[in-house]
C-alpha cells in the first residue's frame, strides 16, 4: 500500500483563529462553566470511547485508514457559542464536544464501520445526517455520514463522522477554499470543486469495484484448485499458495524423509514460486506434471545425499527443492541452472557455484539421469 | 565445542562456534544459548568459521534459535560456514531458510 493516503490525512484543517475579546452573555457562559468543570471527564471518557470503537473495529476485520478522536477546544466551542449560542438550553444540547472519525479506504466500509458504530453506541438518529443522501441527484460535493451518539452511561452526546480518504480528502480541499475559508471564492472555482467531488466519487466506486472483484477472482481459484481443473489454474501467488493448501509436496517429503527416518521440519515454501516460473511453469497444471515425472529423481537425490548419512531431519522444502534438480539435471541445464535455481531460492551468491559443481558431480551416478 | 558469545552494537549479538555440534555437544549448546534466545530480538550473527561440523542436533539449535527470533522479530545470520556444512544445509534443505554470508 502506497503512503499517498497519509499525506491526505494528515493535511488538517487549520484551526480558525478566535479573537481574544470574546462577547457571551450570561447563558452561555454558563454553558461554558460547564464545559470546563466537566472537561477532563470529556477528556477521559473520549479515550474510552476511542478504544471500545477500536476494539470493535479490529473484531469486525475492519481495516481503517485511521480512527481519530478530539475533544473540543475551549476557542471553537466559545465560537460556536458565539454564533449561536441561543439555539442551545445547556452543554448537553452540543453534540460535538466529544468527536471521532473513522476514515475508510474503501466506500463499502463506510457502512459497515455505520453498522459497528450502531451495534455499540445509541444512535440519535433524529440528529444524525447521511450527508451522502443529502445531494440532489445532479449535484456532487460533501459526502459523510455523521452519527451522533450517547456517550455511554452520560446523558452528553458525541459525535461520529464516517468517511472514506478521498471523501476526507475533499472534505478539507474544500474547506480550505470553499465558503468556510471567509473569502469570497469566485464561482468557477467552487464548480471546480463540485467536478473534483464528482471524480473522487467515481475513484471511490472503481476502489471498491476492483477489491470486489479480486475477493470474487481468490474465490473462482480456490474452487478451480478444490476440484483440480489445475491446467486451468495459472500459477501466481494467490493461486500457489491455495495450492499449498492440499500438501501436493507431502507425499514426496514422506518418501524422502523415510529414507533416515528423518523428522519434517515445516516451513513456508512460497519462496518455491519464483523458482517455478523461473522453470516456465505457467500453471498449477505445470507444477503437477513436474511432481508425477519427476518425484523419481528428487527421490534418488535424496538418497544419494542424505542416505549416506545419518541426518534424521530435513525441512518440508526438500521435495520441491529435490523436484527442481531433478527436473534441471534431466533437462540438461547443467552447473549454471542449478546456480541459477540457488540464486533464485537464497539470494545471488558465489557458494551457489560450489553448491552447483557439487550436484553435477552426484548427478553421474544417479540412475534416473541414465535412464 | 567453545561457544563464545557477545553482546554488540545496535542489538547484535554475536555467537562463535569452535569445534564440532554434534549430538553430544549440542545440549551444552543449546543451554548456552538460551538468553540468546531470550533476547532474539535484534541481529544474531552465528559464526561458524571454525565450526568443522554439524549434526541433526546442531541443525535443531540453529533451527529453535531461528524460531525464537522469527517470534521476537529478530533475524539470523548465518557467516563463514564452510562447504561441508554448506552441503548439510543444502541436502536437508535448509539452505534457504538463513541468511547466509
Amino acid at each position: 500500500m502506497t503512503d499517498w493516503w497519509k499525506i491526505i490525512i494528515f493535511v488538517y484543517l487549520t484551526p480558525i483563529h478566535m479573537s481574544s475579546k470574546t462577547h457571551l452573555d450570561q447563558h452561555c457562559e454558563t454553558i461554558m462553566r460547564e464545559y470546563r468543570d466537566n472537561l477532563s471527564w470529556f477528556k477521559e471518557s473520549s479515550r474510552k470511547v476511542y478504544g471500545l470503537l477500536q476494539e470493535n473495529l479490529d473484531k469486525a476485520g475492519l481495516v481503517t485508514a485511521a480512527l481519530e478522536y478530539r475533544v473540543k477546544s475551549e476557542e471553537s466551542l466559545t465560537g460556536k457559542l458565539e454564533l449561536k449560542g441561543g439555539k442551545y438550553h445547556s452543554l448537553k444540547d452540543i453534540t460535538d464536544i466529544i468527536g471521532l472519525r473513522v476514515i475508510t479506504f474503501y466506500i463499502d466500509d463506510v457502512d459497515k464501520v455505520a453498522s459497528a458504530v450502531e451495534r455499540i453506541f445509541e444512535v440519535d438518529w433524529e440528529n444524525s445526517v447521511d450527508k451522502r443522501k443529502a445531494l440532489e441527484i445532479d449535484s456532487f460535493g460533501y459526502l459523510s455520514l455523521h452519527y451522533v451518539c450517547r456517550i455511554p452511561d452520560s446523558e452528553y452526546r458525541m459525535e461520529i463522522q464516517m468517511r472514506t480518504v478521498l471523501q476526507h480528502a475533499w472534505a478539507n480541499m474544500n474547506h480550505d477554499t470553499g465558503y468556510k475559508s471567509g473569502v469570497e471564492v469566485p464561482p468557477r472555482y467552487l464548480r471546480n470543486l463540485s467536478r473534483l467531488a464528482g471524480i473522487l466519487e467515481l475513484v471511490d466506486d472503481e476502489f471498491s469495484k476492483i477489491r470486489s472483484e479480486l475477493t470474487n477472482y481468490r474465490r473462482q481459484v480456490k474452487a478451480l484448485v478444490a476440484s483440480g481443473n489445475l491446467k486451468d489454474v495459472p500459477l501466481d501467488g494467490d493461486t500457489f499458495r491455495n495450492y499449498l493448501d492440499l500438501n501436493p509436496f507431502n507425499s514426496l517429503n514422506n518418501r524422502i524423509a523415510s529414507v533416515n527416518q528423518a523428522e519434517i521440519q515445516e516451513v513456508s515454501l512460497m519462496p518455491y514460486l519464483a523458482l517455478f516460473k523461473g522453470l516456465g511453469c505457467e500453471t498449477l497444471g505445470d507444477i503437477a506434471d513436474m511432481i508425477r515425472e519427476y518425484s523419481e529423481g528428487a527421490f534418488q537425490i535424496a538418497t544419494f545425499q542424505i542416505g549416506l548419512t545419518d541426518l534424521d531431519i530435513v525441512s518440508s522444502s526438500i521435495g520441491p527443492q529435490n523436484l527442481c534438480l531433478a527436473y534441471l539435471l534431466k533437462q540438461g541445464s547443467g552447473k549454471a541452472g542449478i546456480k541459477f535455481m540457488f540464486d533464485t531460492l537464497n539470494g545471488k551468491s558465489d557458494s551457489n557455484d560450489m553448491i552447483a559443481e557439487m550436484i553435477m558431480e552426484q548427478a553421474k551416478d544417479l540412475p534416473f539421469m541414465n535412464q | 565445542m567453545e561457544v563464545t558469545i557477545t553482546q554488540q552494537e545496535n542489538n547484535t549479538v554475536l555467537v562463535q562456534f569452535d569445534g564440532r555440534l554434534d549430538t553430544p555437544s549440542s545440549q551444552e549448546v543449546s543451554q548456552r544459548l538460551t538468553p540468546v534466545e531470550e533476547s532474539a530480538s535484534g541481529t544474531i550473527i552465528l559464526d561458524c568459521e571454525k565450526l568443522s561440523y554439524i549434526s541433526s542436533s546442531g541443525l535443531r539449535v540453529f533451527l529453535t534459535l531461528r524460531k525464537a527470533a522469527a517470534m521476537k522479530g529478530g533475524k539470523i545470520i548465518v557467516r563463514n560456514i564452510n562447504d561441508n556444512i554448506r552441503s548439510v544445509f543444502m541436502m536437508t534443505g535448509f539452505l534457504n531458510l538463513f541468511e547466509i554470508e
